[in-house]
């Protein structure tokens, strides 16, 4: 076996040090009626040059964003990673330890895991940021719990249709045992309307998430909605890109921020385009802020700083009497780990690119992103949705209605061209979701227009036969 | 050796106008920012990250990391955590961008090597615990036991009984993240007392049972590291009131290949396939938690699942929504994905002899150090153990003023990381220790002799350990009074 150590003498010393006969004597803690009589029916194993080759030929069977042109988002982005960030992540020192139970020799983790809060902070504006969930879609569930909590009000959540939707989903699972209502708000201009916001709020509403820029790309009135939010008693949770605030105003200011006694009460994100890879789904990085006012209702680990004995600065995990493994079923919540290894990536990420490097990070999105909107907007195939602006990703209708063809011309041109977004709105199944990072090139995009313009029905790809045509 | 300069706080190390990258010149024609977006939403200035330079961030990374002690470098007998060695074939794996560059909507036909692992992923797990359908879903353990509860609320809610079972009962030395995650699931959590053994006392588990059980949430192998005396039992009475049975399968080490849940009575489990399957901790994360449950809780599983279809061709795999019953989606995306192809890939090196040979090599760890250990430190729950056992430092303490925590603080002068201590609650002074399968006789034999050493050690010099470390004893009290949570200088 590869890992083990045990030689077959260690075995008879150990056994014979134990006083028992054979491992099995050992096992027989379990009675004998609930053991498994066969072996496991697993495939046999293979050694580490073989797997390598079971694992190439699945491999092979995948297309990714290394080998095809990626225009997918939705909560997932392919942004570049450095590699100082796969050169950090990689060291055993970091991915091979555990929760820093013993702090004198985990001030490494500590250290890091502060530095990763203090720049939450300073990206999101509020004071307080725990050091990680598993992912934005269940950090945004935790929010809500946490807005249910701090006001006592358990009759509502309010989610814009704008949300992720299944950051909906996971909320609506979240609450549906605690028989809270999700009241959907539609958002039919891809933005929310306050008007129609305030329709559904009274003093039932928890809270009111709103996330900026939304799943559809497009950026929303962040200070009205703020307002009426506030004005209704209820926290406002905003969903953050934190590439996004290179160019835009922090969660935390808006609506004036605390100056005006407003701005969001508790920010989340998912913090993979950060430093992580998309790896179909997971592991990502939960990201969790908030006024310092709300942090003893805040779930997951939080490190704070102190002095030792000898009165040396140091760190510690802090505030450990909201926590499960004290309060049991009064904990604020079940979480008992962080994303420690992925928070250190966004550190160490965020390092690197410093102010300068998010802001034109940011900017590449933006201009590249509105380059490739307007190149496809010109066809005759298709028209923006929605109006409003946008940040790294669109959507396009399909005047043909067919985007599952679309998408799969596309792939075998080379391009993934986006999310359908019939999937999630049905009113919405001749629209596609597009995203264009700071990675994309004119020429990825030029391209990317040239292949949808040479599929069949796709005539027209000028801005002179759009003129006509419309 | 101590680099201190380095290792200040990225803040302080930070000065205005350095770079550490260079973002490529912008090739698309250029708009003013204002003309694409309203001046409400645009910041005045980006957030005030750190400026710095790459070999700069590399030094203070590779500085704070010398700071920690890991598996790599450490015995890490962290009871209850499967603190293992994590095999360098299972990051390769991982790491390859067929698989670690796949986005979560990509179209299924360019995903077919990825949903495939994924679908052996859920056959392995459902033949591991007996439990024939399977979700990887969840992100954790502790989600794990939440998803398995939503598991058991949408079973309820489907027979139109959940207004009756309402109870969750849960043995008073189970992991806090279980009554936590009944509580959030909406249940009334009973508290069931343990046996000085570690067993469920029966007497008072009956006292507590009654038509209103919804979930028995059993550990088991327990965290004192024995197996369960009445699993049969407790299953069997727990299921004639409708109840179901939920394993908590943190401690799944001791049993591959020996027993499995859906065997002894559990009808739901989750996994860790981070202690379990090698995964790494990672710090603190990520880790997975995947579940397995009866056929008869299938229908109500988080969705999608990975399922697969015959086509002309073959065979090919795809996203299954679940119907009406599926109780909906616990995160966003698939689940941990990069956790899961690590497990996957320490699965395919075992195969059937070599999962079972972990667990027999984990519990004759376990027990050769508890052999050791019991004539220095009494082990209430008797001289056999599973994967782990829990000695208790009370006696030390009433004789020398000795605690656990001082034995654990003391340990890492020595090397070695600490025991969890003061878990189960259920033992005073608690020590418990888990070797796991990849530590040599050789370092058990060390550690026991060492922590010999140390309770003849004098009562000061204990009190005051670690000596060698950095720091010593963080004032936790100070922390948690006035939080400092971040860095405040500019």
């Amino acid at each position: 076996m590869p890992y083990l150590y045990n030689t077959p003498q260690d075995v008879q010393d150990m056994l014979a040090a134990i006083g028992a006969e054979s491992i099995d004597e050992l096992l027989d803690m379990v009675p004998d009626e609930l053991k498994l009589d066969r072996p496991l029916d697993l495939p046999a194993a293979q050694g580490e040059m073989e797997l390598e080759q079971t694992v190439g030929k699945l491999a092979a069977e995948n297309r990714h964003a290394g080998d095809t042109v990626s225009f997918l988002g939705g909560g997932s982005y392919d942004h570049f990673i450095p590699a100082v960030v796969d050169a950090i992540g990689s060291r055993g020192e970091f991915y091979t330890s555990y929760t820093p139970y013993q702090a004198e020799v985990a001030q490494g983790n500590l250290q890091a895991m502060f530095e990763y809060q203090t720049m939450v902070t300073r990206m999101t504006g509020l004071e307080v940021s725990n050091s990680s969930l598993y992912d934005g879609g269940s950090a945004a569930a935790e929010a809500v719990l946490m807005a249910i909590a701090t006001t006592r009000r358990k009759g509502r959540v309010v989610v814009p249709e704008s949300l992720h939707p299944e950051y909906r989903q996971t909320i609506a699972t979240y609450v549906e045992c605690l028989g809270v209502e999700v009241v959907t708000v539609p958002t039919p201009t891809g933005v929310v309307d306050p008007d129609e916001l305030r329709s559904v709020l009274d003093d039932q509403a928890a809270c009111v998430l709103l996330q900026h820029p939304n799943f559809f790309g497009a950026l929303e009135d962040t200070d009205t909605v703020t307002a009426a939010t506030h004005e209704a008693g209820a926290l406002l949770v905003a969903v953050f890109d934190p590439i996004s605030l290179g160019l835009l105003k922090r969660p935390g200011d808006w609506n004036g921020g605390a100056e005006n006694n407003s701005g969001a009460d508790i920010a989340v994100a998912e913090g993979q385009c950060l430093g992580s890879p998309m790896a179909y789904g997971g592991p990502y990085l939960g990201i969790m802020a908030c006024r310092e006012k709300l942090v003893r209702r805040m779930p997951g680990r939080i490190v704070g700083q102190t002095t030792d004995r000898r009165g040396t600065p140091c760190y510690t995990l802090t505030l450990q009497t909201r926590e499960q493994h004290i309060r049991r079923e009064k904990a604020t919540s079940n979480v008992c780990s962080n994303q420690g290894l992925f928070a250190l990536r966004a550190s160490v990420y965020l390092s690197l690119l410093g102010p300068e490097g998010l802001k034109e990070t940011a900017t590449l999105c933006l201009q590249k992103s509105r380059y490739l909107a307007e190149r496809l907007a010109d066809m005759d195939r298709f028209d923006l949705a929605f109006s409003a602006p946008t940040f790294k990703e669109f959507v396009i209708r399909d005047h043909q209605g067919k985007v599952d063809e679309l998408v799969k011309q596309s792939l075998a041109a080379g391009f993934f061209a986006g999310v359908p977004l019939g999937q999630f709105y049905p009113e919405l199944d001749d629209c596609l979701l597009v995203c264009v990072t700071e990675k994309r090139t004119k020429a990825e995009m030029d391209a990317f227009v040239d292949a949808i313009d040479r599929m069949a029905g796709s005539a027209g790809a000028t801005g002179s036969l759009k003129a006509t045509a419309t | 050796m101590k680099n201190t300069r380095d290792t200040k706080s990225l803040f302080e190390l930070s000065k205005p106008g350095r770079r550490a990258t260079r973002l490529p010149v912008c090739d698309v024609p250029e708009h003013e920012i204002t003309d694409l977006l309203p001046p409400s939403v645009l910041a005045e200035r980006p957030p005030a990250l750190p400026e710095l330079s790459e070999p700069q961030v590399v030094r203070h990374f590779v500085n704070l990391s010398t700071q920690n002690m890991s598996v790599d470098t450490h015995f890490y007998p962290l009871g209850s955590c499967t603190m293992k060695h994590n095999p360098k074939r299972n990051e390769r794996t991982a790491a390859m961008p067929e698989f670690a560059h796949l986005h979560p909507y990509q179209p299924e036909e360019s995903l077919q090597g990825m949903l495939r692992v994924l679908y052996e992923m859920q056959e392995f797990l459902s033949e591991i615990s007996g439990l024939p359908a399977c979700s990887l879903q969840p992100a954790a353990g502790a989600h794990g036991e939440l998803t398995a509860l939503w598991v058991a609320a949408a079973y309820f809610r489907d027979q139109n009984s959940i207004d009756q079972h309402r109870k969750v009962l849960v043995p008073d030395s189970a992991h806090g993240t279980n009554p936590a995650s009944a509580a959030m699931a909406g249940f009334q959590v009973v508290t069931v007392k343990t046996l000085q053994n570690g067993a469920v006392d029966m007497e008072d588990f009956r006292s507590k049972l009654d038509d209103q059980i919804a979930v028995f949430m059993i550990t088991n192998p327990n965290t004192v590291g024995i197996f369960e005396p009445s699993m049969r039992e407790i299953a069997d009475e727990v299921h004639a009131l409708g109840g179901l049975i939920y394993l908590d399968g943190a401690n799944m080490n001791a049993i591959l290949g020996v027993t499995r849940a859906g065997d002894f009575g559990a009808d739901m489990q989750h996994y860790n396939p981070h202690k379990t399957f090698s995964g790494p901790h990672g710090g603190g994360g990520p880790g997975a938690g995947p579940i397995c449950v009866a056929e008869h809780l299938r229908p109500c599983l988080p969705a999608p699942v990975v399922s697969k279809r015959e086509t002309p061709g073959g065979e090919e795999f795809y996203l299954d929504f679940g119907g009406e019953k599926s109780l909906g989606r616990v995160r966003s995306f698939f689940g941990n994905v990069g956790v899961l192809l690590r497990a996957w890939s320490y699965i395919r090196t075992h195969g059937p002899d070599g999962l079972r040979k972990v667990s027999e090599h984990a519990v004759l760890n376990a027990n050769y150090l508890l052999s050791r250990v019991k004539h220095f430190l009494p082990v209430p729950q008797g001289d056999r153990c599973m994967h782990e056992f829990v000695a208790t430092v009370a006696p030390l303490k009433s004789e020398k003023g000795v605690t656990a925590m001082d034995l654990a603080k003391r340990l890492l002068d020595y090397g070695f990381h600490a025991p969890t201590v003061y878990f189960p609650m259920t033992v005073k002074e608690a020590f418990m220790i888990e070797p796991t399968e990849t530590e040599s006789k050789e370092t058990l034999d060390a550690f026991a002799e060492v922590l010999f050493r140390i309770t003849e050690e004098d009562p000061e010099l204990l009190h005051e350990a670690p000596h060698s470390t950095a720091i010593s004893r963080p004032d936790e009290v100070a922390a948690a009074r006035k939080p400092v949570m971040c860095y405040c200088g500019p």
